[in-house]
């Protein structure tokens, strides 16, 4: 491959959509060219900085309401009537309240969250590249985009806390399956609290960890036969995913702490599982 | 940058032909009263697509680049999915939503604010002078996220979908082919395009600033 053609598809390689054949030759190349291995370390700052950068305007409450009452107009449902309404009144309600009303987002915050993607993405550098294997990458894709959503909104957790049995109670309250939740302080995680997510058409669980100044999101569901149970590690825009299953539940641990970090706390999380 | 607008409109014709069904549908329902068959439909759909509020809402701004007009698109996009809800069968109702979004939001603009759809990026942004930052530069300033939004909005408006499809909603280039209505070939080098304008703009700013 040459600069020419590299340059052509840098973009698909930063997405992470090129085939795995092409994908290596530009691995290749990048290893071999100084001037495109520069080029595409710009580009992957660049496309951070957008996806860290440009403000996320979110639906406000007023919205919500307006088209709902739209849509029920639509289909002349009077106030007041009809117990499935009422049932999924508190469904909105309930999203009305996990996803705040945030239209602008903090500048100083992501002004500090910049800096340490920057730190991150010249970490992982030094890192392997790692593929995700196909039919994981559009879950990848989903999940990182929830947990850089969550930073973003400001809105790490519904219930902040880090004692395992608030957290616990108030996710088994609010999904149809209980989670296992553990707080890891002395292995140097400290659970910060919980959330609920809504990942592929499904309400997930999302217990939020700390490392030093780096969050990580472990999103939790029951393993369905579409999840996969083979042990996965993916990298991808300067963050790392590590995926594992124990027979009941799915998990998915999505941060931009290094790999090494990450896999230290699946084992130390497993390893609290089983002691309890 | 007068290519790609044609593409865009392709999608017209096609959005007229579900709105056909969308009438069919509508005038069916008007003889019945409320059932509850309706509500428990009503009740499918806002379960399937209430979570999506946020991204309907995002795209619409970033295209309209106006509150009140992103607003009346998001309301009158939700209607218009709840009506042709019967024919998704797909999993992935934000995708199918952002398609409704983006359509609607098209055709406002294209009634009331043609100009937006053939304004080319600013020449003097392009010919100016700025050779002389370097990435290293460019990587400092990516850092101010208010210089960012400056930039995004000042790109046309296949250039803001796009960004806002990829880096904001994490989608895969499969999914934002369909949702922009472009072939998936073309994806890669309009997001390329993209890319390349926001850090042209980008330099173009801070060598002006220096
Ligand atoms: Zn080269």
């Amino acid at each position: 491959m040459n600069c020419e053609e590299a340059t052509k598809l840098m973009d698909g390689y930063l997405d992470g959509e090129l085939d795995p054949m092409t994908s290596q030759k530009i691995e290749q190349h990048l290893r071999d060219c100084r001037k495109c291995e520069q080029a595409y370390e710009a580009h992957t700052a660049l496309a951070h900085a957008i996806s860290r950068g440009a403000p996320y305007y979110k639906a406000q409450a007023e919205l919500r309401q307006r088209v709902q009452s739209s849509l029920r107009d639509a289909v002349g449902v009077r106030a007041s009537r009809s117990a499935a309404r009422e049932n999924h009144a508190s469904l909105t309600s309930r999203w009305a309240k996990r996803r705040p009303v945030l239209p602008e987002i903090p500048w100083n915050w992501l002004a500090l969250a910049a800096a340490i993607i920057l730190a991150a993405i010249i970490a992982s550098s030094f890192l392997p590249r790692l593929r995700p294997p196909t039919s994981d990458q559009f879950l990848a894709t989903q999940l990182i985009a929830s947990h850089v959503r969550s930073l973003m909104a400001d809105h790490l957790t519904d219930v902040a806390s880090s004692d395992q049995h608030t957290v616990k109670p108030w996710l088994d309250t609010k999904l149809d399956f209980a989670p296992p939740v553990v707080d890891l302080s002395s292995e140097g995680f400290p659970l910060i609290g919980g959330r609920l997510d809504y990942l592929d058409s499904r309400s997930v669980a999302a217990l939020v960890y700390q490392k030093r100044k780096h969050f990580i999101n472990l999103f939790i569901w029951p393993t369905t036969p579409k999840d996969s149970t083979a042990q996965t590690m993916v990298e991808r825009e300067g963050y790392h995913l590590v995926h594992w299953s124990d027979g009941d539940f799915t998990y998915w641990a999505v941060s931009d702490v290094n790999i090494n970090d990450l896999q230290s706390f699946k084992q130390l999380f497993e390893q609290q599982i089983a002691r309890h | 940058m007068a290519a790609p607008l044609k593409i865009d409109y392709a999608f017209n014709a096609q959005d007229f032909e579900s709105s056909a069904k969308i009438v069919k549908f509508t005038i069916l329902k008007k003889h019945q009263e409320p059932d509850a068959a309706q509500e428990h439909e009503l009740a499918s759909f806002e379960e399937t697509m209430l979570p999506h509020m946020d991204a309907a809402h995002n795209l619409a701004k970033w295209l309209l680049r106006n509150e009140e007009d992103a607003q009346d698109v998001v309301q009158e996009a939700y209607l218009r999915a709840f009506k042709s809800f019967s024919g998704f069968h797909g999993s992935n109702g934000r995708a199918w939503l952002l398609t409704i979004v983006r359509n609607t939001s098209y055709t406002l603009l294209k009634k009331n604010r043609a100009v937006d759809l053939t304004t080319t990026f600013d020449e003097e942004i392009h010919t100016a002078g700025h050779e002389s930052v370097s990435p290293a530069t460019i990587l400092e300033h990516s850092e101010n996220a208010e210089l960012i939004k400056e930039a995004m909005d000042e790109l046309p408006v296949q250039f803001r979908e796009i960004l806002a499809l990829r880096h904001q909603e994490g989608l895969s280039y499969k999914e934002i082919a369909d949702i922009a209505q472009i072939p998936p070939g073309t994806v890669m080098s309009r997001l390329s395009r993209a890319r390349a304008e926001l850090k042209e703009y980008l330099a173009a700013r801070i060598s002006k600033d220096k």
